[in-house]
């Protein structure tokens, strides 16, 4: 840190400072340095103790050892309230902010002031710090009527008018659209300008290359270096965050033969609160294509994923379920024996010689001796309406829908669960017995945990006490060793470090291969763009577009994300 | 572990006495009254030796402990009892909060264990579930006090009491009379006739005769005296208790009494100004305005008289009544700012021509005095209830009604002229 | 550190969570938090007992009552075992709910009427049909009383999303309402005291009467630890507990799974209700269940809803509450007193649990140190 930065001010000092969770070693030993006048990326891999370290110069932890120094005097924070003596604010990844309030009024909300409670006043200053960094922003508009952009503006908004003089941003771009990151990192720049030392917590590698000055990397809890934007790459600071060198690219193989397998048209979908959520949805997934879903958060994405597993009746439209079977021959893989004799019944099989095949009159032996020869046949391709059929009426339909939902441990897993018993919420009803059979469970268990490299003490371990990556790892591995014919994954990889995110990737890639048809619920474009064959766009319950992602670029896909209908009226009128 | 049955045969015996009372068979029938006979002599063999007053233990097993004014003031008998006599502090236990169910059995037979040869139950259902332990431990004496089953029963070793709590309040009642008299000819009477109201717990035979003595002694001096009754269905609950005596106080009531545990009757009527008769409790300090007097039992006669026959050897009485004549009732505590002038003479004289038997509080002789719908009580009047045995048993003749007589147990339970009973659903 | 400004002074300790720790330091920790209750009971017990001032010396027989109070006599332990069994039982009962996170507090109010319905079916049956068959049909109407109240909470809390833990609770008072009104018809007296039958007693197993109860609560046990582990019913029960939102992602029918769980959870209060109205009281009084139904609920919680660990933790409260009775007994003192020992001595075993999980780190010692 020598070169050229000496004559810059310290702002803030950190020495020795360690934090402990248990046996977890948070934060081990770090120093860092923070400057006037500079923007710091603190980067690192989830879990690496970067948020651990921002919250304790925040007021929210206080470490075990190790002390922090504003200008050169050393200081202790107990709380948030002592972070803002000492002129420290942080904007949160979660906002804090009452609903029902103006801007202005949440701005203020907290602050003891001397003298009179005058709102003019309030936003007389908040309209001149707006003016000074480049906000936009209406101090008397309330929150809920307000973008998740708006918000953040008003966090930070809050954090200067309390006279911060350090910042500290996490994670600041993971709900935002390109074209408010790019607003986002001017404001950032501008307040730089200004003196103001900002720290921002990413993992978003281009993120950090745009913005900063210095990146200081954590890895493991440990401050491992910290380096000259201009003087570093990508391929450097991944090998700094993950330890070794790491290969960035996605492989992406062009789908083989696409065929429909899940056709979606006109859904609509009204929430409990009688709000339309889902409007007009259509589309098609391909079977051996990733169908890539992208969106600011809350645009309808979970609500569409949810509808089509089943778990929401939807208004109208329809959900079908196509099943390229016509002259295959039927198997047991994925229809029980009573379905298959259903299915007999309704006149749906015809032997190799074309004759109809009813199983009328037959054992139980006899019918699974002549499917399991290959020769009872398909007469037609299988089309099925899911639409208004729960989960289980998906399953004992033969349909393997599988769906790794945003919510792991809350949703896809029983968190106090054992790996185990999670691999058997899909299959614990198999056997007629009224008894657990947990011997293929457990296999099953054995087995993904061996080949997806899933890190835990034992196969008795509640699942809420692995890492994030090995309880996705859990979750998708169960969802794909269920051998789905539609796989969809909503967020599979929020969270994950920078391997297991690959892990994942890989997987995903893997199912396509195998003519799955994979719907994936991103966030991060650049993985959207390439990973995925077509990226379909929603906003505000809509579909405003579907890209093919081979052609598409991130500007093309922020726009469809913000785009409304008053500007397409606009548009159209003009 | 298996448990050892140390009183072998007794099992048997008990199984003979379940089927006589069943009565299947005839010949089984016959055996077990000879059984019981046998037992019966040995019983009294073991009594008639006596208990030496060093060995002598009395366990007594209680409802709730002394937060219970209903559980104290045995509590306190016992303990007067026990110091009068000269017993060691460990030669009574007692046992608390035992509910009326098959848990006051076990208890008791811990309680043998430990060595006491007489137990006391003060509550009157802890005698249900006691057959058992009775039958089986014939060395050992029992009491149910407030129990009517004893006489009913072949066990020599079980034994009710009882006291003639009836003429207390036949006396608090007069005591009322003189009262409501006062107030007739200061012109301070709420409406035209003198009225009384009481705060009952249940509706049956303790609280009806309890409550129709206290009426009658109080017309016995106020002849045209007229009551009001309340039921609150429970023994403790001073804010039901309160309600209900602010609402007679609201009906226009002159003077107030309760058959119930709580301050919550008392404390209505201090706050109202209105006379109160109280139970088992003197309130004088706490209502100085307005409290009259209050009757109580004292059961340390009882416990005398008990410890005194076990340590001679003699028979205890199946049905103890106690009375005024062996101070096991009290008329105490009365306030000579409130009460009428001149109350006390009377109380001495009515009391003295009580224990004289020259009057009698249910008394069906004095035309008028109790009537049923107008009518006198019919000679061959009968209580319904299970422990009364009619032919053997009358409870109408020579001029009144004899209560506590057959058993020591109340078992008036007339609803007599005069008295109107507010609610019934207790 | 002369830097600082007056007031700001570091927190002088800090929790933090423990990630693991060994099972013997665990019990450890227990053990040493009962000594320590069992410490300041002693303290209390001096101070408020005046007995014990008197004679310090019997400070021993006040400890020894714990024992004596379980293990004094033959008749005692016996007595112990059945107490332990029935209290084992409601709680067993309840179990099943408390898995599905269903916060049933009506124990009280579903055993009630299980003792209810029983003494019914004696009543009005007793000597006119035989006494196996009164016996079945006793039980039979002590489980489906139980399961019909545990059974309207659920339909409620299933279809309307009612809050259980107010409407369990509110079951119980029409329980003993209803008990209450039952009396006043059977009892003539008015008196409300119910004499016992003489027909529907459960038999007697062997030398002792409360055997059979005892080895019907054991096999209870050893049953519903297998339905709750071991069986389909079981495992839909921990993942509607866990997530409503599980369980509706894998298909499950969370409506059906919480009626059925609460309608097995009522039935076995209903049986404990049984074993209490034909095993022991063969009648019914609004104290039958004696708050036995609430004390139950801790029972399941300090055992985890480990079935197999409520036999201790049930033994634990039963030793307690035998030890104050005889502490109660034996230096003639109010009933409170003792239930004030029992309430301190368990508020440090649920404390202690804190410190299993919790580790109190001291900050300026360390740093002292590590200067």
């Amino acid at each position: 840190m020598g070169d050229g930065k000496l004559e810059k001010q310290l702002a803030m000092q950190m020495r020795g400072i360690t934090k402990r969770f248990g046996p977890i070693l948070a934060n081990d030993h770090v120093d860092l340095d923070v400057y006037r006048g500079e923007i710091l990326a603190v980067l690192g891999e989830n879990g690496c103790g970067k948020t651990t370290l921002m919250n304790m110069i925040a007021g929210i932890y206080f470490p075990d050892e190790g002390h922090i120094l504003i200008d050169g005097k050393e200081v202790v924070i107990r709380s948030p309230k002592d972070a803002f003596e000492h002129k420290i604010g942080m904007i949160h990844q979660h906002f804090k902010l009452v609903d029902l309030f103006t801007a202005a009024e949440n701005i203020v909300l907290g602050i003891e002031e001397k003298g009179e409670y005058n709102l003019k006043k309030v936003n007389a200053r908040v309209a001149e710090i707006s003016q000074k960094y480049g906000f936009h922003l209406d101090p008397t508009k309330k929150i809920y009527d307000m973008s998740v952009s708006e918000k953040q503006t008003v966090e930070i908004l809050k954090v200067l008018y309390r006279g911060a003089d350090i910042l500290i941003l996490d994670e600041p771009t993971a709900v935002l659209t390109p074209q408010e990151i790019t607003r986002l990192f001017s404001v950032l720049r501008r307040m730089r300008d200004d003196g103001k030392s900002i720290l921002i917590i990413t993992h978003k590698l281009n993120e950090v290359l745009e913005v900063s000055d210095r990146v200081a990397i954590l890895r493991k809890g440990e401050h491992v270096a910290t380096v000259n934007t201009a003087e570093t790459s990508e391929a450097e600071l991944t090998e700094l965050m993950v330890g070794k060198k790491i290969d960035l690219n996605i492989s992406r193989s062009d789908p083989v033969n696409p065929q429909p397998r899940l056709i979606v048209r006109d859904l609509n979908l009204v929430s409990p609160e009688g709000l339309q959520v889902l409007r007009d949805i259509s589309f098609t997934a391909n079977g051996g294509e990733i169908l890539g879903i992208a969106g600011i958060a809350g645009s309808g994405q979970r609500e569409l994923l949810d509808t089509i597993a089943g778990l929401q009746k939807p208004a109208s439209g329809e959900i079908v379920f196509h099943n390229p079977k016509k002259d295959k021959p039927v198997t047991f893989f994925h229809k029980s024996l009573k379905r298959v004799r259903e299915l007999g019944k309704a006149h749906a099989f015809h032997d190799r010689k074309g004759n109809e095949v009813s199983f009328e009159g037959m054992k139980r032996r006899q019918i699974r001796k002549w499917v399991e020869s290959g020769d009872v046949l398909f007469k037609e391709d299988e089309v099925m309406d899911l639409r208004n059929k729960n989960p289980l009426e998906i399953r004992q339909l033969g349909i393997h829908l599988s769906f790794v939902p945003e919510d792991r441990l809350g949703m896809g897993l029983v968190a106090s669960m054992n790996i185990t018993d999670n691999m058997m919420l899909r299959s614990y009803r198999k056997g007629s017995a009224g008894m657990l059979n947990r011997k293929h469970p457990r296999e099953q268990a054995e087995e993904i945990v061996r080949d997806l490299e899933i890190s835990t003490p034992s196969l008795t371990t509640p699942v809420r006490k692995l890492s994030g990556g090995n309880v996705q790892k859990v979750l998708v591995g169960r969802e794909i060793a269920f051998t789905p014919k539609v796989l969809m994954a909503a967020y599979p990889v929020r969270g994950l470090d920078i391997n297991s995110s690959y892990a994942i990737y890989n997987l995903l890639n893997h199912q396509k291969e195998q003519g799955v048809a994979v719907i994936f619920v991103g966030e991060d474009l650049d993985v959207l763009l390439a990973l995925c064959d077509r990226i379909l766009v929603m906003n505000g319950g809509k579909v405003t577009g579907i890209v093919d992602a081979r052609m598409a670029t991130k500007e093309e896909i922020g726009l469809l994300m913000t785009k409304s209908e008053r500007r397409e009226e606009r548009a159209a009128n003009e | 572990m298996l448990p050892v049955n140390k009183k072998d045969g007794s099992g048997l015996q008990k199984a003979f006495i379940h089927k006589e009372m069943m009565g299947d068979n005839n010949m089984k029938k016959i055996v077990a009254l000879v059984m019981v006979l046998v037992l019966c002599l040995m019983a009294a063999a073991v009594m008639a030796d006596g208990i030496a007053k060093e060995d002598i233990k009395l366990g007594v097993i209680l409802l709730h402990d002394e937060n219970s004014t209903y559980d104290l003031n045995f509590m306190n008998g016992a303990r007067e009892a026990a110091a009068a006599m000269g017993l060691e502090e460990d030669q009574l236990q007692f046992y608390r909060n035992q509910p009326e169910s098959s848990a006051c059995a076990e208890t008791a037979l811990d309680a043998v264990d430990e060595g006491c040869n007489i137990i006391f139950f003060d509550s009157y259902g802890h005698q249900f579930y006691t057959d058992d332990v009775v039958a089986e431990n014939p060395g050992v004496q029992f009491v149910h006090a407030t129990g009517d089953l004893a006489h009913l029963k072949e066990y020599p070793n079980l034994a009710n009491a009882f006291a003639t709590i009836y003429e207390g309040r036949y006396l608090a009642g007069v005591a009322a009379g003189l009262k409501l008299n006062e107030l007739k000819e200061a012109g301070k009477l709420k409406g035209d006739v003198p009225l009384m109201g009481y705060v009952g717990a249940y509706t049956y035979a303790e609280v009806v005769s309890g409550y129709t003595s206290f009426y009658l002694g109080a017309k016995s001096v106020c002849p045209d005296v007229q009551m009001k009754v309340q039921f609150t269905g429970s023994w403790y609950d001073e804010k039901e208790e309160k309600a209900a005596a602010e609402a007679l106080i609201a009906l226009g009531c002159d003077l107030i009494s309760q058959h119930a545990d709580s301050m919550g009757a008392p404390t209505a009527c201090e706050n109202a100004g209105v006379p109160n008769v109280c139970y088992n409790i003197s309130t004088k300090e706490a209502c100085p305005n307005t409290y009259l007097v209050y009757s109580r039992i004292n059961w340390k006669p009882y416990f005398e008289y008990l410890i005194g026959q076990v340590i001679a050897g003699e028979p205890v009485d199946k049905d103890w009544v106690g009375n005024m004549a062996n101070e096991a009732v009290m008329v105490a505590d009365l306030n000579d700012a409130v009460a009428a002038k001149g109350t006390q003479e009377v109380l001495d004289q009515v009391k003295a021509e009580l224990e004289a038997g020259t009057r009698h509080v249910f008394d069906t002789a004095t035309e008028g005095f109790i009537t049923v719908a107008g009518a006198p009580v019919a000679e061959d009047w009968a209580p319904t209830d299970d422990a009364y045995n009619p032919e053997k048993d009358k409870v109408v003749y020579d001029g009144y009604f004899h209560e506590s007589e057959f058993r020591s147990a109340p078992y008036f339970s007339l609803e007599i002229d005069g008295i109107e009973r507010l609610n019934t659903k207790f | 550190m002369s830097d600082k400004r007056p007031g700001e002074r570091e927190p002088l300790f800090h929790l933090s969570r423990r990630h693991a720790i060994p099972w013997w330091q665990a019990w450890g920790i227990r053990v040493l938090a009962i000594f320590l209750g069992m410490l300041v009971c002693g303290v209390v017990a001096f101070l408020l007992i005046e007995k014990l001032q008197q004679r310090p010396e019997r400070i021993g027989d006040f400890y020894y009552a714990f024992i004596k109070g379980a293990f004094g006599t033959q008749r005692k332990f016996w007595k112990f075992l059945k107490n332990i069994a029935i209290l084992l039982c409601i709680a067993l009962a309840l179990t099943p709910a408390f898995r599905m996170h269903f916060w049933n507090t009506g124990g009280e109010g579903q055993t009630l009427v299980g003792v209810l319905a029983c003494i019914a079916v004696d009543f009005y049956l007793g000597g006119t049909i035989p006494e196996p068959l009164l016996l079945v049909l006793m039980l039979a109407a002590s489980l489906l009383a139980g399961a019909l109240w545990g059974l309207l909470p659920a339909i409620c809390r299933a279809q309307w999303g009612t809050n259980e833990t107010l409407f369990t609770l509110m079951m119980n008072y029409v329980a003993t309402y209803l008990v209450a009104f039952f009396l006043e018809v059977w009892v003539k007296s008015g008196s409300g005291v119910l004499p016992q039958m003489k027909t529907g007693k459960l038999p007697t197993l062997g030398s002792n009467s409360y055997l059979l109860i005892i080895l019907i609560v054991l096999a209870l046990t050893v049953c519903l630890y297998i339905y709750l582990n071991y069986t389909k019913h079981g495992y839909e029960i921990s993942v509607v507990g866990e997530s409503v939102k599980t369980a509706r992602y894998v298909g499950m029918n969370d409506k059906k799974v919480i009626i059925r769980t609460m309608l097995l959870s009522g039935a076995l209060c209903g049986l404990a209700g049984y074993l209490i109205g034909a095993g022991l009281d063969l009648s019914v009084s609004t104290q039958s269940v004696g708050g036995q139904g609430f004390t139950a609920i801790m029972v399941s919680w300090l055992a985890n809803f480990n079935p197999l660990m409520m036999i201790l933790t049930s033994g634990l409260i039963q030793l307690l509450n035998q030890g104050a009775a005889q502490i109660s007994q034996d230096f003639d003192v109010s009933g409170a007193l003792p239930n004030v020992i029992v309430g301190i001595i368990l508020f440090f075993i649920i404390g202690s649990e804190f410190f299993v999980n919790y580790r109190i780190q001291f900050i300026r010692k360390e740093k002292e140190a590590v200067k």
